[in-house]
């Protein structure tokens, strides 16, 4: 680049998801007025050692945000309660077709390809 | 603010200009879902003492006086007004819509207009965490925010 | 806009010359006169040889604009490429459920490129360029 200007790290460019963290909640979802993002999980019951009875938790199995649709208003990172979603300052995924712009999980958490 | 009868539109808003409210700033309304409020804001460029002036007006017919041969400028906000809430005015010297194209639309700022895409698309917030349970039943129905029920989409 | 659109050499790529008709219809066409602004886009009026001729559409279609974007589609000689620049003119945005609003310009014209954002960075504008050029010269 022929500019002296960094892109700030908090710079409002993607969306990164950290799949570990989330508990599919699905407060993001809820809230984003967008409507661009979509989570499928599962329930399962596990046994902690010592635990009187076993707990229900929910497995997450899909989660895509519509890039194409998103306004960056950044209401998903805010609500979420275990910061599974974050701002990165990433740009250059612009896409040749429209359903290019549908990133999931691989995508999202940087596990996959990037483009 | 000054609550008037929408039948002493015109009336009030005159005897304003003659006070020295010569000056429609803004022309609106607002859906109180009871009744529309019919909103304009004038003001006195010689205090710069600015008022709000509400007339409510029934939503089923909503008919006032217009303004324009009191205030040239009421001209585009009541053909706005006319085509977003369903009012007519009174005496409008050029009724034509303003920004819709659409003839047979609803008024799309009425609270009863649905919106078409938030009608047609599903809510992706309204699948349940932890997916549907054992017998495919929703633990517990939600509904996005903002939308009456009875304009959301029965899911799958 | 005319058809006589401004032609600029990127400066991650001075091999690669466009011709940018930049239909700004709302705030994401800031970005372009950012980009022009800080160098990125570098203006080539002069300079020879094949330029990439793209229809940049940067901002909310309204139903009342679409026949004008068409009419402007329509007007630009030779092969025209389309880039949908942001969420608005990608898929109608924010204003996704609004009735006067086309849910993205795809809709109208064919698209090359998407380049996501709200607003997208100049940044992105060029990479989006850099995708378009790549894909059209291959």
């Amino acid at each position: 680049m022929s500019h002296n200007d960094e892109i700030p790290a908090a710079a409002h460019g993607y969306i990164a998801l950290t799949p570990a963290a989330c508990t599919s909640c699905m407060l993001c979802v809820r809230e984003c007025p967008s409507w661009c993002i979509t989570l499928e999980s599962h329930a399962v019951q596990t046994s902690e050692p010592g635990a009187r009875r076993p707990t229900t938790v929910s497995v997450l199995d899909a989660f895509t945000i519509d890039f194409g649709l998103c306004m960056f208003c950044g209401i998903c990172v805010e609500v979420c309660p275990f910061d599974a979603l974050e701002w990165t300052p990433r740009f250059d995924y612009a896409a040749s077709d429209r359903s290019g712009l549908v990133q999931a999980i691989d995508q999202l958490s940087g596990s996959g390809d990037q483009r | 603010m000054r609550t008037v009868e929408s039948s002493r539109w015109w009336e009030e808003l005159s005897a304003l200009a003659v006070d020295g409210f010569t000056y429609l700033d803004y022309l609106t309304a607002i859906d109180r879902g009871t009744h529309l409020d019919l909103v304009a804001h004038v003001v006195n460029p010689d205090t710069v003492e600015h008022l709000l002036v509400v007339a409510a007006l029934p939503g089923d017919s909503a008919v006032v006086d217009s303004l324009v041969p009191l205030h040239a400028g009421a001209n585009w906000h009541e053909r706005e007004a006319a085509e977003m809430f369903g009012i007519t005015f009174t005496g409008h010297p050029d009724p034509r819509r303003l920004l819709l194209r659409d003839e047979s639309a609803a008024p799309p700022l009425r609270k009863s207009t649905p919106l078409p895409a938030r009608v047609d698309t599903p809510w992706p917030g309204a699948a349940t965490a932890g997916g549907d349970d054992a017998a495919g039943r929703r633990a517990r129905r939600q509904l996005p925010p903002g939308v009456p029920a009875q304009w959301v989409a029965e899911g799958p | 806009m005319t058809p006589a659109a401004p032609a600029f050499r990127l400066a991650a790529d001075p091999t690669v010359r466009v011709v940018v008709a930049n239909l700004g219809l709302a705030c994401c066409s800031l970005e372009v006169d950012v980009a022009i602004q800080r160098g990125l886009l570098v203006p080539d009026e002069d300079g020879a040889g094949a330029a990439h001729c793209v229809l940049l559409v940067s901002g909310t279609v309204t139903d009342v604009l679409a026949p004008a974007v068409v009419r402007h589609y329509e007007a630009l000689p030779g092969h025209v490429s389309v880039m949908s620049f942001g969420a608005c003119a990608s898929t109608g945005g924010p204003y996704w459920d609004a009735p006067t609003v086309t849910q993205g310009v795809d809709r109208l014209v064919p698209v090359s490129v998407y380049v996501p954002g709200c607003p997208p960075r100049p940044e992105a504008l060029v990479a989006g360029l850099l995708a378009l050029t790549a894909e059209v010269s291959a």
